[in-house]
């Protein structure tokens, strides 16, 4: 089942439709709850796409390269794509962090928080915020990529849908800036997450993407807590 | 510690980001030097085969893989710098496999309109691994709109950049991505 | 000195002007939601809390006043209230707490903690001491002459401390952040697409984040400051318009150097952007001190 509107749903989510356009889709959504929804779906969709890992070769690929390039393989080399896969493994959520002591920590509620481990003086930058409360913590460190991924993934998703079955209370502009801020953030993801595939020992980088996504969570967090409780 | 001995002046090139490692191996490599050429390749090589297993096969991806970097030995000499190697390297990636789909003569119609993309990909209940259902999705989505969503929402492409790419009109493009989106939706593991 | 307390709720309904005063006591805070308007608070030397406004015949705002807490709140008769500017004076030992939606609030002359939350609004305190937490979703925060532990938010605009101490805590996400002529030995500055610039002492066993996806840092260092100095970026630059000691690379594109003892821990970190260092005084001080001019000239 679709509307006219359903197909244009994507140029929405990427800010492609002219002013007139925006203006008219956002005044349909504020009434069309499938819309709504499969506008939520498709951010998922575009959010899972970007955490998306590369996998590197099974096997060395350089010796048949040099080969045919003419170069000069001297020694026998051995590289030790097991270690290199285990730092790739780690590049997502949990890479030098852990060897760190940050643990990447899921907390209910969706809450996402980098706290450093007693004893780590000199990591960058110290975002440590204290929970209040009692929250129940899934210390992601056992088995990184699958619950770190899993658990920020379902998190964004948890705030994304209170946010999407809040928005016809919430004002237009609001909800524009919320998703464009969100967009934003969405981009530097990206951008992180491109270049630590391409190194993905760099502590910075790792710890910028995890900062990054924090955002993303801080802002979701702060854009639910907008809708009004029925 | 060693002081640069630098007046009020921008701390030396060789210690800032902006000297990026690969222009520098890149250059190196461009003029022979191998052992240059292969650390831009251990660099880059993880990117390189992910793009290629998305956007072709598995079973193609060890060779076409091994074929842009060839490509890119052979057209260092094009590399001016101005963007960084790694896009530079992207790009050519996306040509070599492009050209090698030509080359794997499909035949069958890439971009499908209407619904039809939408119906190839039967719902699955989710599995425990979302991420493996997710990327098994997309392995199953028609090739034209396979191609847009990875380099789209995969890789970060705009749509002028891969309709110029892919030989396609703009809003064939966005149709496309729009297609995958919504087909992948049902694979997002809830 | 007489304290008054008035307990139990006393509701005032206003027509179609409002302009009472409620004596209050230390110890009470005052408490404002506006749906929308304004909040302008000012301080008095009087120990009383008096509230102005202009309201149509279906809006009211509704003043009352327990032990611990003076509330103002506007209302409609149906639904949310039209925009409603209220001005209140208060006297500057009480801790302030305003909220709205569309509202901006103005502060001025507070010596208590102050929190304020708004969505689409401008916030600009001047005063605060203690606790400080201003918080716009698409407004820009400003705060100046504060003291205490200080947290400056916005999303989608700028964010500004200037002459103030303490601990600071700043962020946004689409703006830049300022922190000018500030004295604080904890700073934690983080934006997503925007500058930051930090213009005050550095000072020994302090601790200075700053950080920032898309945009500069420019980070002001006198003569005689000890730091130790982190600087990280995947594709940006770094410059310093004095000569900078290297004491190590680290893995990846970021390098460490420290300057006198190191005491301070120092950390620079901007993905795409221009990592910078200037002397007070010296001539990107100068400019950027002539820009801002500008800038506030034009506004």
């Amino acid at each position: 089942m679709s509307d006219q509107w359903t197909n244009r749903l994507s140029e929405y989510l990427d800010g492609e439709l002219t002013d007139g356009e925006r203006i008219a889709l956002e005044a349909h959504l504020q009434s069309c709850g499938e819309c709504s929804s499969v506008l939520t779906d498709l951010r998922q969709v575009v959010a899972r796409a970007r955490m998306l890992e590369h996998e590197a070769p099974h096997h060395d690929l350089w010796p048949g390269i040099a080969q045919r390039i003419g170069a000069t393989v001297g020694e026998t080399r051995t590289v030790d794509l097991g270690s290199r896969r285990a730092a790739r493994r780690w590049s997502f959520s949990l890479p030098q962090l852990a060897a760190a002591g940050i643990a990447l920590m899921t907390l209910s509620g969706g809450a996402v928080w980098l706290l450093h481990s007693p004893g780590q003086q000199n990591l960058a930058p110290p975002s440590a915020i204290v929970p209040s409360g009692n929250p129940r913590a899934i210390n992601a460190a056992v088995n990184p990529r699958g619950n770190a991924t899993q658990s920020y993934a379902a998190a964004v998703a948890d705030l994304e849908r209170v946010l999407a079955s809040g928005r016809g209370q919430l004002d237009t502009t609001t909800i524009r800036v919320i998703e464009q801020n969100l967009a934003a953030i969405d981009r530097a993801i990206a951008q992180a997450q491109r270049a630590l595939d391409a190194d993905p020992a760099n502590l910075y980088l790792n710890t910028h993407l995890a900062e990054t996504m924090r955002r993303k969570l801080d802002l979701l967090r702060q854009a639910a807590a907008l809708v009004p409780v029925t | 510690m060693n002081e640069l001995g630098l007046e009020a002046a921008t701390l030396e090139h060789a210690q800032t980001g902006r000297t990026d490692p690969d222009a520098v191996d890149a250059t190196l490599a461009a003029s022979g030097d191998a052992s240059a050429f292969e650390r831009l390749y251990r660099n880059h090589v993880t990117r390189v085969y992910g793009l290629v297993r998305r956007m072709l096969s598995d079973d193609d991806a060890d060779e076409v893989a091994q074929d842009i970097f060839v490509r890119a030995w052979q057209k260092l000499g094009t590399f001016r710098g101005e963007a960084a190697f790694g896009t530079w390297l992207h790009r050519l990636a996306v040509n070599v496999i492009l050209a090698r789909r030509e080359t794997l003569g499909t035949r069958r119609k890439r971009y499908l309109e209407g619904d039809a993309v939408l119906e190839m990909i039967p719902a699955r209940r989710p599995g425990p691994e979302m991420a493996m259902d997710f990327e098994t999705a997309m392995a199953r989505l028609p090739e034209g709109a396979r191609e847009v969503f990875v380099l789209h929402d995969v890789e970060g492409y705009r749509h002028e950049e891969i309709a110029e790419m892919l030989g396609l009109a703009t809003g064939t493009s966005k149709s496309q991505l729009h297609r995958a989106r919504m087909a992948l939706r049902q694979h997002l593991g809830r | 000195m007489l304290l008054a307390l008035v307990t139990g709720a006393l509701a005032l309904v206003a027509t179609q002007q409002t302009d009472t005063s409620v004596t209050v006591g230390r110890g009470q805070r005052l408490e404002v939601n506006a749906y929308g308007g304004g909040i302008t608070v000012s301080a008095w030397n009087r120990n009383a809390v008096r509230v102005e406004a202009n309201t149509s015949g279906a809006d009211r705002v509704e003043i009352s006043s327990t032990a611990t807490t003076v509330s103002v709140r506007t209302q409609g008769r149906h639904g949310p209230p039209s925009e409603i500017e209220l001005k209140i004076s208060a006297p500057p030992w009480m801790a302030l707490s305003l909220a709205g939606v569309h509202t901006n609030v103005k502060v001025q002359g507070c010596q208590a903690p102050v929190s304020v939350e708004t969505v689409e609004g401008e916030v600009d305190v001047g005063g605060g001491n203690g606790l400080v937490s201003l918080r716009s979703v698409q407004g820009s925060v400003s705060l100046q002459g504060a003291k205490g532990r200080i947290s400056v938010n916005s999303v989608n605009e700028d964010v500004e401390v200037t002459k103030s101490t303490g601990d600071i805590m700043a962020e946004t996400v689409n703006g830049e952040i300022t922190l000018d002529l500030v004295d604080a030995t904890t700073v934690d500055a983080s934006t997503v697409n925007g500058d930051i610039s930090y213009n005050g002492p550095v000072r020994n066993g302090g601790r200075y984040s700053f950080s920032t996806h898309n945009g500069d840092i420019t980070l002001t260092v006198a003569d005689g400051t000890n730091a130790s100095v982190a600087v990280s970026t995947y594709n940006g630059e770094f410059e310093s318009e004095f000569p900078v000691p290297l004491s190590g690379m680290r893995k990846g594109k970021g390098f460490n150097f420290t300057l006198g003892t190191g005491s301070a821990q120092v950390t620079l970190e901007s993905f795409q952007g221009t990592i910078q260092l200037i002397r007070p005084g010296g001539e990107k001080d100068r400019e950027r001190q002539r820009e801002r001019h500008h800038r506030d000239e034009d506004h």
